[in-house]
């Protein structure tokens, strides 16, 4: 019983809460909250299936009351890949981006227009060349990149947006956050995959890097470099599912003035919401569950 | 004094100014032109500028040229391409960098890879 229950959670937060979580505009107004949802509801996912695998045989010994010992390595055994496919994708996604960051910051270092940064923050380089955008590079030494072309046509205010957005990122290490659904999203078999969890975390942390630019330097700042490099850089396409345009639609969405400002009580509740997700399935079906395996299994 | 990573982003500059091969006399010349440094500081970060794969260095009449492995807009380019464009890995990219607005999609990637050929095609 205690198998099939786990089983049926975890199938609802993996198949059909991402769905209407990721739709939802609640979300936009308490972002923090809402990540830590995502996080609570892949965990538990995770828990979910690590449970399934555990409580399944024992069931099924208990049930039959034959071959204990066999069920038991068996089910260890498949625990233990789960749990190892994934700190192997989260360890070769992190290992793989930090390489990629190294090389870029490198080359950036020596790139960088030191000339047309004056005024702004020593781990800012610029780049040559039109194309207006900007992003970071997070790690240890982290960097700021500004192409030349942002600097053009962006006022000093919205320079000053820009980068107060690229070190929200790096000061609170929203790249750790996005490897670790990165690392989820990989170690899940591919016909079960699904990009949803990933990019909405992704508007999220956007969200929260645009909430740490417009309380530092304005809502008009932050909306109007929005406006301006995203209809340079961008184009219609998607590729890979993930709609740009939408996503800074929604983003411009909370920008407007008299859009509704962040909630307290919903972001409460949200938070409520994470904890019981991850709380409630241990103390009503995992520890009961424990209390009387323990006392059958060959131990 | 400025740091070495200060000074490896000028040399690079150097390099690029130059558009052909530079002895490290040269180098030292005109870096020395602007700032106080030894000669054999300009050796250490050539040094350092070739283990990084940036610079290369050939022999030319009994002297070592060292010249910048790409144009300045190729490097450009191709940084551009990295942080910008979306790849075949998509999920691993995204984790790599965070950008303020999107990638440049399909379109502006064949865009940059064309500006690329040619800056190659120039040089
Ligand atoms: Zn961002």
């Amino acid at each position: 019983m205690t198998a099939l229950l786990l089983g049926a959670l975890g199938l609802t937060l993996s198949l059909l809460v991402p769905r209407p979580l990721a739709r939802a505009r609640w979300t936009a107004r308490v972002p923090a909250a809402a990540v830590a949802l995502w996080q609570a509801i892949t965990l538990a996912a995770v828990l979910s299936a690590v449970g399934v695998v555990l409580a399944a045989p024992e069931e099924l010994v208990r049930a039959t009351g034959r071959g204990a010992e066999a069920a038991l390595i068996g089910a260890l055994a498949v625990a233990a890949v789960i749990v190892v496919r994934l700190l192997w994708c989260l360890g070769g996604v992190m290992y793989r981006s930090r390489a990629r960051r190294e090389r870029h910051r490198t080359l950036v270092d020596l790139l960088d227009r030191a000339e047309r940064r004056a005024g702004l923050t020593d781990e800012v380089r610029v780049l040559d060349g039109p194309l207006p955008f900007a992003y970071c590079l997070p790690g240890r030494s982290p960097r700021v990149v500004v192409s030349d072309g942002a600097l053009q046509v962006l006022t000093a205010e919205q320079v000053a947006a820009v980068i107060a957005h690229e070190q929200a990122h790096l000061r609170r290490r929203h790249d750790l956050v996005t490897e670790s659904f990165t690392a989820f999203h990989r170690a899940v078999p591919r016909p079960l995959r699904s990009r949803r969890p990933l990019d909405a975390v992704h508007l999220l942390l956007e969200m929260l890097a645009d909430d740490a630019a417009r309380r530092a330097h304005g809502d008009a700042a932050l909306r109007d470099a929005l406006t301006t490099m995203g209809d340079a850089t961008t184009t219609p396409e998607t590729d890979g599912g993930r709609d740009e345009q939408a996503e800074r639609r929604r983003r411009l969405e909370r920008l407007r003035p008299g859009a509704p400002g962040p909630d307290r009580r919903l972001a409460a509740a949200v938070l409520a919401a994470a904890a019981g997700v991850l709380v409630l399935p241990t103390v009503f079906l995992v520890v009961p569950w424990l209390d009387t395996a323990l006392g059958n299994w060959p131990l | 004094m400025a740091g070495l990573g200060d000074l490896e982003r000028d040399v690079m500059a150097q390099l690029w100014d130059a558009g052909e091969p530079l002895t490290v006399r040269q180098v030292f010349d005109r870096l020395s032109r602007e700032r106080d440094l030894a000669y054999t500081t300009v050796m250490t970060v050539l040094d350092r500028l070739a283990k990084k794969g940036v610079v290369t260095q050939e022999r030319a009449d009994r002297a070592y040229r060292y010249a910048a492995t790409q144009t300045r807009e190729e490097m450009t380019a191709a940084l551009m391409l990295d942080a910008l464009s979306s790849a075949p890995d998509g999920a691993a990219r995204d984790a790599a960098l965070a950008h303020f607005v999107g990638r440049v999609g399909p379109d502006g990637a064949a865009a940059l890879s064309r500006a690329l050929e040619a800056a190659r095609n120039r040089a």
